[in-house]
């Protein structure tokens, strides 16, 4: 496995050095360590010690073929797979240096803390407004006035609000796919979470819908640790910072994202992502 | 070339870049030979072959040009498919250049066969001999994908580079001692500038293989022979003869 020194040296500036300064890097610090971690669907090891560190408001996008665990470790990361029987997960991942897989933690304050968006839209049967109070009245009450701002600021975050502010009272389930996996993402980023995980967010999407949620992400990433699964490797080139490439449960290879894509360390990396894996 | 691509149709595309940079390359070779061969045998004829043979390497161009964009918007390269149409884009400009210089090295042969022979003309295909084998050399390297070869042009190139410096300090020579021979060495003097050019593409295009192969750039400062941009003639203390 090819793991780059990232893990300490992130890749660029967002802000351009000052005259007379030299262009060095400002850190963006390691959000989540993933250190070891293994996984099992009863007998099947899914994952096998993976560990690579997410970095804050940087976007790390996870590419391999079907099956090779990177949507496994994502429902690792909020411990969603909990809620299914015979499915356990081995190592640690550390969210600012606490380790969210151990049993004593409050798997509520996790998930508040770690927000989760899947490949298909899941709003509820409930009007726009509801679905996204619906998140934030789990973990905390707020005035009226209050939770109506920050439903408003979520769908601004979202890029969604001028196109649904008129019908906030209409059915989530109205909208069209696009509208409605950007509703899914108000909904995580309403409850402020500090990480989002993004399951192929997008490929139930045409074309401009996946642009659009790109450019949210580009968007949201100043606020936000994002990992991000995708099936389409330009998504992957376009979106993040950083890319994992996982293959049979391992990762193969970590490292900045443009390293990634103009000249990997790995072979099974360079044939997966041009296309001649076998 | 690496494994084959699930789809088929691109690894033809591929195929077809890299035949049409060989066919240039090919090409580049050719049209050296030729100019020097006219210069050396004062032959018009096959001068005015290589120049009119220059437009069919322009045609060469803009075909792997239309290839690489076609590549690129289609295929959405990535890796070292990406790097071998970067690579084949910069390659075929200096091919280009490089047959560019050949049809000039011909062009002014013609001139000079109208003017009487003067000695120093024989250094000329000297020099010409080396540019080729470098040429030669690179687009062999540039087949075998081979960086170490590519190397060894790139560090070769000094040694144009000294030739064209002592023909510069020949040419200056015969110069001064006979007007005379001004107009024919002032010819003689850009056509091996211009081969000491054709040494700076063979260089270039070994950069870009190293770059093909290794996904660096070569960072190494490369050797430089030529002095002449340094020269100075300060005139005779009785005046120019």
């Amino acid at each position: 496995m090819s793991v780059s020194l990232a893990s300490t040296t992130p890749p660029r500036s967002d802000t351009p050095a000052q005259p007379g300064e030299s262009a060095t890097v400002t850190p963006f610090p390691v959000k989540v360590q993933i250190r070891n971690v293994g996984f099992h669907y009863g007998k099947f090891e899914a994952l096998k010690s993976v560990s690579l560190p997410l970095h804050d408001r940087r976007v790390t996008a996870f590419i391999g073929p079907s099956g090779c665990g990177k949507s496994t470790l994502l429902r690792i990361l909020n411990r969603i797979y909990e809620l299914y029987p015979n499915q356990t997960a081995t190592g640690e991942v550390l969210v600012d240096g606490q380790n969210i897989l151990s049993p004593g933690l409050d798997l509520n304050l996790v998930r508040a803390k770690i927000g989760m968006v899947f490949q298909k839209p899941t709003p509820f049967p409930m009007s726009i407004h509801d679905n996204i109070a619906f998140g934030i009245r789990l973990y905390e009450r707020l005035p009226k006035s209050e939770l109506d701002d920050r439903i408003e600021s979520a769908l601004r975050r979202a890029a969604l609000w001028d196109e649904v502010k008129g019908k906030l009272r209409q059915s989530g389930l109205g909208l069209s796919g696009g509208q409605q996996q950007r509703l899914c993402i108000a909904r995580a980023i309403a409850v402020q979470p500090e990480v989002l995980l993004l399951d192929e967010p997008a490929s139930a999407l045409d074309p401009i819908s996946t642009q659009r949620i790109e450019e949210l992400i580009a968007e949201l990433k100043s606020d936000y640790c994002i990992a991000i699964v995708t099936h389409n490797m330009q998504q992957a080139a376009r979106s993040s910072d950083y890319t994992a490439f996982m293959y049979l449960g391992e990762l193969i290879e970590f490292d900045e994202t443009e390293r990634i894509f103009t000249h990997p360390r790995e072979k099974r990396t360079e044939d997966y992502i041009t296309g001649r894996f076998g | 070339m690496a494994a084959e691509h699930i789809i088929k149709s691109y690894d033809e595309e591929l195929a077809r870049l890299n035949k049409t940079i060989v066919e240039m390359g090919g090409l580049a070779e050719s049209q050296l030979a030729a100019a020097i061969e006219a210069v050396a045998k004062r032959d018009s004829e096959l001068a005015a072959r290589v120049v009119e043979g220059d437009a069919a390497v322009d045609e060469l161009q803009r075909e792997l040009d239309n290839l690489a964009i076609r590549l690129l918007a289609l295929r959405q390269p990535m890796a070292r498919d990406l790097r071998e149409i970067f690579a084949a884009l910069k390659i075929g400009a200096d091919l280009e250049r490089i047959c560019d210089y050949a049809a000039n090295v011909a062009k002014r042969s013609i001139a000079l066969a109208q003017t009487p022979p003067i000695q120093p003309v024989h250094a000329l295909p000297r020099m010409g001999a080396l540019a080729l084998a470098l040429v030669k050399d690179v687009i062999d390297a540039y087949v075998e994908r081979n960086a170490e070869k590519a190397l060894d042009v790139w560090r070769r190139d000094e040694e144009l580079d000294e030739m064209y410096s002592s023909l510069f300090r020949e040419f200056l020579t015969y110069m001064m001692e006979d007007p005379r021979n001004i107009g024919a060495c002032t010819h003689l003097l850009f056509m091996a500038k211009n081969i000491e050019r054709i040494g700076d593409h063979a260089t270039n295009i070994s950069e870009d293989l190293y770059y093909l192969v290794h996904g660096r750039a070569l960072t190494e400062a490369r050797p430089k022979g030529d002095k002449s941009s340094l020269e100075v003639v300060a005139p005779d203390r009785n005046g120019a003869r």
